[in-house]
């Protein structure tokens, strides 16, 4: 057994100790009301196993980084699969700390499903372990990533808490058209995150069930060296059934999915791109799978996600809760801006020869700090506490995650090499 | 109108002022009934862009020492940023015309997108003038608060107006059983172990640590301005300095706009074997580059560095390996390794010119691509080299340009006198590659010019003739004065980051009026950690308070 192999058998564990301890910890809060139980005792004794377990995760996934930056001698963050799954480690870590000083069990049942989320985000990306390119071959490498990572891991803990609180704080009885609004906005929140679970899921089925389709597509191309126009045939593999063909193409072979033999449509022409037709029917899907998932819960629960939660946060103060979203963003501003700007600047400078380049990486990272500038500020010197606090700090993450997925997936640039296939 | 902001206390404050400097009462009239949470800020004193008669100066500074402005600001700039990104930007691209690019490549969107000059956002001049306009924020910003801050705090009385401390967020009040003075006394030990500085006034105490965390953000916002202004000067001219040149295998360079030659030595791309690679990439049939480098000697120009008609003086100052990752560095000169091209390319050709009927050859000269002779004489023959084509094409025009400075496709214009020839010579044009006499048709072109193709040809006849530059390699040239500024400004930044998030400024007041005790604490962030500090301390005292109760929501007056 090498190396690489006991790093894939410790993702595993980690995984699944992930999985169990959500468990623990969503039996730590809601068996609180059980019946014959001293809900004090309860809580402590789950709190103290699901913490266990969770650490124990954490464990599991420190030995899966090592291991593998054991085998391919590099820190693994140099691709998609590595970074993601370095990143749901960091959120792991943030949560560790910000539960070490707070102690609230409650911030466990609504952190695991995030870092549960992204490390299976993360194995939708091809797992080999790549050589590195003459430009990642830096000791910039480690520092910049991995110190990103960590304060973007501090923003996704200041993300749950905010999302805690707002569901703990909205009144979901609420009739009124202000009130109504904040339902909708929570509700769609979660329902964002359902879609990402249901890319998740749409890959992974049809990656189990071995699902292929392929297209040719011709790219006329001008040499004016020679010329003459030289024909070169592309290859484009599909492993979701295609609603959408890629731009001009014919497909080769497809295997028929519900009787669908050739794609609904066509991408359209200004999605020219590399791969541009699949990342746009891989959306689709994950949409629709979403869609499908978010209907069975509410035909299971019969009421909105948001109202179906709002009992589980009851017990806890929400004062403590904005405190905490806003004591891990202020944890992790700092190290953001030394990970993914100071440092990435030298590096930039070292490798490229211009500390700043206008990359679109690059300005989304300083997007990602100017959003979270604005929300100290707002906080700080305008009295933005509570709920108006949390919604940024709600729709601060979703501007990382586009900065970390969004970037790769629709702009590329001198980053795209961080694997988005 | 004249405000009257004199308190009660007898301390004469400022206009703006919203807690008085000495006591710490407020001083609206509408804040005194509320009776919620006092607003702590800058410790309620007056901002120095509060003044009674504002004049245009003083607009002008309350417009920007305005944070409401400067939010607005911070997200007009990220939104402007977020256009940037939605299509390639132009300085992406050396050779392009983006007035048909963004037409073409995304239809009407893109010619929106160019035609609203967002295809250069960041170049535009109401991007740089919001990053002035943040700069000018953060200066005026900083002083309208530092400074009155600064002074609240150097002076603070240690007697604060009771409504000041129990409107605080953290408040305990209660009775003790002993004389308020003797309490006051006792309480000084039990802070100093948490590390307060205690000050002490009869019956009231003021405990504070880490006050130096209060300038954080003012540390911060210098270190952007340094760093703003750096990037502003950047752009004067000498101080900045960013060519890409092309540096054959073998040869020495000069670099333009300086005194500096390159040689590069040797250029090597070296592979990852295949025993480093993981069975899965394996698998994939994927090259992947491992190294790039070049050797390269860098010299200085020691004498006859712009006389023509002399071999400059050369002195070897640098050896260095540039790779990616590793450029060379010399007195603020930098060399990065930018790409390389291993496409052998001409150094030299030594053709002969050869009697077309007979087939006689009047023998051979050498000629360098990169630095030919004007004139060549070849047995009875005077060959004038009247104009040369490093990168041979034909303009719209159909006129011969060269497109690079790159021998990819020589050609050689020579001006042919002698036996059999015209008296004023005829033209001929040479392709030393094989390639380039088919795809440029050279006979049609000699035809063109005058027919001698038909008498004349040169030709190389042996390819012990031919001499090739093996690689090359592009480096990135730069100059960049201004970086040493950059990297101050940003660590600045950093250490007010630190300062101001990982510390905070804790404040404890006590005051024990006859029996009763009250208490009030204030802390920048993270009360949670305050007020498990205060309920401990209390606890030494033997006073029971429990951590949440010490909570002040703002509801008792």
């Amino acid at each position: 057994m090498n190396f690489l192999e006991i790093s894939r058998v410790a993702f595993m564990t980690a995984f699944l100790l992930y999985c169990a301890a959500f468990i623990f910890y969503v039996v730590a809060v809601t068996g609180k009301t059980w019946r014959n139980r001293d809900p004090k005792r309860h809580e402590k004794k789950w709190g103290r196993i699901s913490f266990a377990v969770s650490s124990l995760g954490l464990l599991s996934h420190f030995v899966y980084c090592g291991t593998r930056w054991a085998y391919s001698g590099h820190v693994p963050v140099s691709n998609m699969y590595e970074f993601m799954t370095f990143l749901s480690m960091m959120i792991m870590v943030a949560f560790t700390i910000v539960f070490i000083i707070y102690r609230k069990i409650l911030l466990g049942m609504f952190a695991l499903p995030l870092a549960i989320i992204i490390m299976a985000y993360a194995a939708v990306f091809p797992r080999d372990v790549q050589p590195l390119i003459p430009s990642l071959r830096s000791i910039w490498l480690y520092i910049h990533v991995t110190l990103a990572a960590t304060g973007e891991a501090f923003f996704a803990v200041g993300f749950v808490a905010g999302l805690m609180y707002l569901l703990r704080a909205v009144d979901f009885k609420a009739t009124d058209k202000a009130g109504r609004r904040q339902k909708w906005w929570v509700e769609f929140t979660l329902f964002s995150i359902i879609i990402v679970l249901g890319f998740i899921v749409s890959v992974f089925a049809f990656r189990a069930a071995g699902y292929e389709a392929v297209f040719v597509q011709n790219q006329t191309t001008i040499d004016t060296q020679v010329e003459q126009n030289s024909t070169i045939e592309d290859k484009e593999v599909y492993n979701l059934p295609p609603i959408v063909g890629p731009h001009q193409s014919e497909p080769e072979h497809i295997q028929p999915f519900l009787g669908m033999k050739k794609p609904l449509f066509d991408a359209p022409s200004w999605m020219r791109g590399e791969t541009a037709g699949r990342k746009l029917n891989t959306i689709i899907w994950a949409i629709l799978t979403g869609i499908v998932l978010y209907l069975l819960l509410r035909l299971i629960l019969r009421k909105p996600l948001g109202t179906a939660l709002s009992p589980a946060v009851r017990g806890i103060d929400p004062d403590d809760l904005d405190e905490i979203s806003y004591r891990a963003i202020a944890i992790g501003f700092p190290i953001f801006t030394l990970g993914a700007l100071i440092f990435a600047m030298i590096w930039a400078q070292q490798a490229w020869g211009r500390f700043w380049g206008w990359d679109p990486k690059e300005v989304w990272a300083l997007i990602t700090w100017l959003f979270y500038s604005a929300y100290l500020h707002l906080r700080l010197s305008r009295g933005f506490q509570g709920r108006k606090s949390s919604w940024l700090a709600v729709l601060g993450f979703l501007v990382v995650m586009f900065t970390l997925v969004g970037v790769n997936l629709i702009i590329a640039g001198l980053h795209s090499y961080a694997g988005t296939d | 109108m004249i405000e009257n902001t004199k308190c009660e206390c007898g301390h004469q404050n400022r206009v703006g002022t919203v807690l008085c400097e000495a006591c710490g009462k407020p001083l609206l009239e509408e804040d005194q009934q509320q009776g919620g949470l006092l607003e702590m800020r800058y410790d309620g004193v007056a901002r120095r862009s509060q003044r009674a008669n504002p004049n245009f100066i003083d607009r002008v500074w309350n417009f920007f020492s305005s944070v409401k402005v400067a939010i607005y600001l911070i997200i007009i700039t990220l939104i402007g940023a977020m256009l940037g990104t939605i299509f390639e930007q132009e300085s992406n691209f050396i050779n392009f015309d983006p007035s048909t690019y963004y037409k073409n490549k995304y239809g009407t969107i893109g010619e929106i997108y160019y035609r609203l000059g967002l295809s250069h956002t960041y170049e535009s001049w109401w991007f740089i003038l919001l990053l002035v306009m943040i700069g000018a924020s953060l200066v005026i910003c900083s002083l309208d608060r530092v400074l009155p801050l600064y002074k609240a705090l150097s002076k603070q009385k240690v007697r604060k107006h009771l409504a000041f401390l129990t409107r605080q967020k953290i408040v305990y009040q209660g009775e003790i059983n002993e004389d308020g003075e003797e309490w006051v006394q006792r309480a000084v030990q039990p802070l100093r172990k948490k590390h307060y500085r205690v000050y002490t006034d009869g019956s009231a105490l003021l405990a504070e640590k880490q006050r130096f965390s209060r300038w954080g953000p003012y540390i911060i916002h210098i270190g952007l301005i340094v760093f703003l202004l750096a990037v502003l000067f950047r752009g004067l001219p000498g101080l900045h300095l960013d060519k890409h040149y092309w540096f054959p295998e073998g040869e020495i360079t000069h670099i333009p706009d300086t005194n500096l030659y390159l040689k590069n030595e040797k250029f090597s791309v070296e592979y990852y074997s295949e025993d480093e690679m993981s069975e899965d990439f394996k698998a994939r049939g994927k090259v992947v580059p491992k190294l790039f480098e070049t050797q390269a000697v860098l010299y200085e120009c020691t004498a006859d560095c712009d006389d023509p008609s002399k071999e400059p003086q050369l002195r070897e100052v640098k050896r260095h390996a540039i790779r990616v990752n590793d450029p060379l560095s010399y007195k603020g000169l930098q060399a990065y390794q930018f790409d390389f091209d291993l496409t052998p390319k001409l150094r030299s050709v030594q053709p002969a010119l050869v009697d077309v009927k007979t087939g006689e050859s009047y023998g051979k000269f050498k000629l360098d691509m990169r630095n030919p002779e004007r004139e060549y004489k070849v047995g009875p023959y005077r060959l004038t080299l009247q104009n040369k084509y490093m990168d041979f094409s034909l303009n719209d025009e159909g006129k011969p340009v060269s497109i690079s400075g790159e021998p990819n496709a020589p050609a050689f214009l020579f001006l042919i006198k002698g036996p059999d020839l015209p008296e004023d010579g005829a033209q001929y044009i040479y392709f030393p590659k094989q390639i380039d006499k088919e795809r440029f048709q050279q006979d049609a072109i000699n035809e063109q010019l005058g027919g001698v193709q038909s008498k004349l040809r040169l030709d190389v006849l042996g390819m012990e003739d031919v001499d090739f530059i093996e690689a090359s390699s592009y480096l990135n040239i730069r100059v960049d004065r201004a970086m040493p500024f950059v990297w101050v400004g940003l660590g600045i930044v950093m250490l007010g980051l630190v300062i101001g998030f990982y510390w905070q400024h804790r404040r404890i007041w006590l005051r024990v009026d006859g029996r009763q005790l009250t208490l009030g604490g204030h802390t920048t962030k993270n009360w949670f950690g305050m007020r498990r500090e205060v309920s401990a301390f209390l606890q030494s005292m033997g006073v029971e308070a429990d951590e949440k109760s010490l909570e002040n929501r703002g509801k008792h007056p």
